[in-house]
């Protein structure tokens, strides 16, 4: 499968020069479909790279993306159990990763990202542990799995510039703070959908200034906290119609003119309270918030796979 | 042979029926609750609290969301594998095939499993209601072409399918109550219905995936002049016309007899009941008489249906065939594979349409014709080769407990015969006959099963007993319920 556009796309890791590199999940019977794509803020398309396997450069459940100091992609594999390393062109460098559940093992890889010294860590989410390699998959260090902190299956994953590790704790729906060693510090939230709390939390990113941006996936938002976990604001999704879409209308006067004619915003009262449901009817909002990233000249990006695209946002100055 | 109690043998009878079968260790468990009690718990349960929906939107995004069958296809066969509530699977997979409902139409996967959910709720409930969901459901609207049902331009396809094959049956009413039906239904359509029409036909996901579905009252667009309906005058619009159908003598006959073709016994295909009376006139007049003195009620009418002596009795037992999907249910649940969801639950889903039934997808309008329709050549090798590869398969959770169970108790040595009784006691008291049963015991001998030391060569007997319950799995009282 080749060509613009993403297909349940689940993370995107910015890379050398702003590129972006998108991740497209798929499902089981379109594995064709399942690929990276390279383009950048302008819609620009650079091409895709990837595919279904188990061989140098392909994967199965890819998750995870982060790109490293010299523009290499990483990208989690949690069906496989690896972590896949592509160049900046996405060409396949190496991969590495062993299934399991000792120390340096992996079982369900989920987010992924560096810390400043270049090294990676994992949300081992079956494992309910983060575990931190070197780039090479050298084992350093394992953590959340003990006593009162234990992890439950840990989806997103995310290092300060400061060195604190700080992660989506899906199954008990709060964010945890590590220190560099991994030790505890706080944790934020608990289970619902009022102001500062979450469901299901997929993803988490933090500012030079200390917010948190969470994206909170059952609840179909993102979520903005300060750095003491105070709730800032929260944003059910604006999303417009992208460059590609545009074009895709363009050349589709058969659905442009019914869709002109359509109420994509109906009022979300009569869903009965379901952010699933109303994200469901209603395009312009998260569906399926499974990650958040940030950019050096202040952009938040949300990928959300269920409307199989991305959400840029400026920050708030 | 081993006697097995009458007590045993009706709620095995029971659970194939009202769910996906049950294994000795679930038997036992429900043993003690007591038949009737056991009836209650199934019909009366809310739905399952074993669905770990969360987990299932994490793994596989398209399993909820507006994109193909096959998502929505494996989410179901999950929730049917996996669900502490089998009856509740089971009424959505009987209103499945009689409100036959078709993805090559439809094209979107969540207003399917949005039907499906409706029948979930209301599918024990009462028919008026459950017919006028239905009437107001995005699927049946695409479907049935309600969306083209227009005041001064009716489409006539939804207003017959609801006379002839979900309430009453053909020979009850006349074509002028199918137009004067259609127009009580016109302007019951869906949003953007424009749109929605062109994404379905192209099956476009363009720009960010379909849209959801949501039913529209368009006033403007309905009739509400004066209609004439099976003898009845007034300006009837789809509720009243509802109102109607329901108190007919026919359509208490014609729900009877689905409900004892899908639970009792089976019916020929439904197109030639107009000719064939049912072949137990006295039990179908025991569910019309559930129907009128419970206001047409669906769940009292299968209470009364699962304690009447019709049901009960070992005439029936093993007198159905399998449908694939309680094939798979019963194996899967079995087996113990899907206890969180996985992956290989799609792969699941493509087998079983090999087996001639693709779940979201019937055949036409009137379902699958059900009984031996599902044997053919290529489906029973299909069938056979699935039960046996799975129940054989001691890498799986459920079928090595099975093994194990088969070979405690039993000191050095176990004998063909106890071995074979042991193994269909296992899989949920499956009664044979004599012939089978000597089959089966003279394959456990010719296997060597007798001669194996269980203490010193455990790995060996578990896997000769496993490769003999991949014969069991093969028998007709296995592939029959």
């Amino acid at each position: 499968m080749d060509g613009r556009g993403f297909m349940f796309p689940v993370d995107t890791a910015i890379g050398k020069n702003g590129r972006m590199h998108t991740v497209s999940r798929a499902y089981a019977p379109a594995t064709a479909q399942l690929r990276i794509t390279m383009y950048d803020i302008d819609s620009e398309y650079f091409g895709i790279y990837g595919g279904y396997g188990e061989s140098l450069g392909q994967f199965k459940w890819p998750i995870g993306m982060a790109s490293d100091q010299s523009g290499n992609i990483y990208l989690s594999d949690e069906l496989n159990n690896r972590i896949n390393v592509f160049s900046h062109e996405g060409d396949p460098i190496k991969y590495w990763g062993q299934s399991g559940s000792k120390e340096g093992e992996l079982n369900g890889p989920s987010g992924i990202a560096f810390d400043s010294g270049g090294n990676l860590f994992v949300a081992d989410h079956m494992n309910n542990r983060i575990q931190k390699f070197t780039k090479d998959g050298n084992f350093i260090l394992s953590f959340g799995n003990k006593d009162q902190d234990t992890l439950n299956m840990p989806w997103g994953v995310f290092v300060s510039g400061d060195g604190f590790v700080y992660v989506a704790d899906w199954g008990n729906d709060r964010i945890v703070k590590y220190d560099s060693s991994g030790e505890f510090v706080r944790s934020f939230g608990s289970r619902g959908s009022g102001n500062g709390q979450f469901r299901n939390p997929s993803g988490v990113a933090v500012d030079e200034d200390g917010y948190i941006y969470v994206t909170d996936w059952g609840n179909e938002r993102l979520e903005i906290l300060d750095k003491n976990g105070n709730f800032i604001q929260s944003l059910r999704g604006q999303a417009t119609i992208s460059k590609w879409a545009d074009e895709y209308f363009d050349g589709n006067y058969e659905e442009a003119e019914p869709r002109s004619r359509s109420n994509l915003e109906p009022s979300p009262v009569q869903f009965g309270g379901d952010p699933h449901e109303e994200s469901a009817h209603i395009e312009k909002l998260f569906w399926g918030p499974t990650s958040v990233k940030l950019d050096d000249d202040g952009r938040v990006y949300v990928t959300e796979s269920n409307r199989h695209r991305v959400q840029i946002y400026e920050r708030a100055g | 042979m081993v006697s097995t109690s009458t007590d045993v043998k009706l709620m095995a009878h029971l659970l194939r029926r009202a769910g996906f079968g049950a294994t000795k260790e679930q038997l036992d468990q429900y043993i003690s609750t007591g038949y009737e009690g056991v009836v209650d718990s199934l019909i009366d349960n809310e739905d399952s609290s074993r669905i770990n929906n969360a987990l299932v939107r994490r793994y596989f995004p398209d399993q909820s969301v507006t994109h193909d069958t096959s998502g929505a296809g494996s989410y179901w066969l999950y929730r049917l594998v996996s669900t502490d509530s089998p009856l509740r699977e089971k009424i959505a997979l009987f209103w499945h095939n009689v409100f036959a409902t078709g993805y090559t139409k439809v094209t979107n996967g969540k207003p399917m499993s949005d039907q499906l959910r409706m029948f979930r709720s209301n599918g024990f409930g009462k028919l008026d209601k459950l017919l006028l969901k239905l009437s107001r459901d995005p699927a049946m609207i695409i479907w049935l072409d309600n969306v083209d049902n227009h005041n001064g331009a009716i489409n006539e396809n939804y207003g017959r399918e609801l006379l002839e094959l979900f309430s009453m049956g053909v020979g009850n009413y006349s074509e002028d109550d199918i137009k004067e039906c259609s127009r009580a239904f016109t302007g019951w359509s869906i949003a953007n219905s424009d749109y929605i029409k062109q994404l379905a036909v192209r099956n476009s996901i363009m720009p960010y995936g379909k849209l959801a579905w949501r039913y529209e009252y368009k006033e403007d667009d309905h009739d509400d002049g004066e209609k004439t309906f099976l003898g009845h005058k007034g300006n009837f619009d789809g509720e009243e016309i509802i109102n109607i159908i329901c108190e007919q003598p026919a359509t208490a006959r014609f729900i009877s007899r689905h409900l004892y073709h899908f639970f009792v016994a089976d019916e020929p295909p439904v197109p030639s009941w107009p000719y064939k009376e049912p072949q137990d006139l006295e039990a179908i007049s025991i569910l019309e008489r559930a129907y009128f003195d419970s206001g047409y009620d669906i769940g009292e009418m299968i209470r009364v249906l699962f304690n009447s002596e019709f049901f009960k009795s070992e005439t029936c037992h093993y007198k159905k065939i399998k449908s694939p999907a309680e094939l798979m249910g019963n194996v899967l649940r079995t087996t113990e594979e899907f206890v969180t969801p996985n992956i290989r639950i799609s792969e699941r889903n493509s087998q079983i349409t090999f087996m001639g039934q693709q779940l979201l997808n019937p055949p036409s309008v009137e379902g699958w014709h059900q009984g031996l329709e599902w044997i053919e050549t290529g489906s029973l090798t299909e069938r056979v080769n699935f039960a046996s590869q799975h129940l054989g398969d001691l890498s799986k959770p459920g079928v090595k407990k099975i093994v194990q169970n088969v070979m405690s108790d039993e000191g050095e040595s176990i004998s063909a015969e106890v071995c074979v009784d042991k193994c269909l006691d296992q899989l949920g008291a499956i009664q044979t006959s004599q012939f089978i049963y000597d089959t089966l015991v003279e394959f456990a001998q010719a296997n060597g099963i007798p001669s194996i030391n269980l203490l010193k060569d455990p790995e060996n007997a578990a896997n000769k007993i496993s490769e003999l319950m991949s014969v069991v799995a093969s028998v007709p009282e296995f592939q029959q319920s």
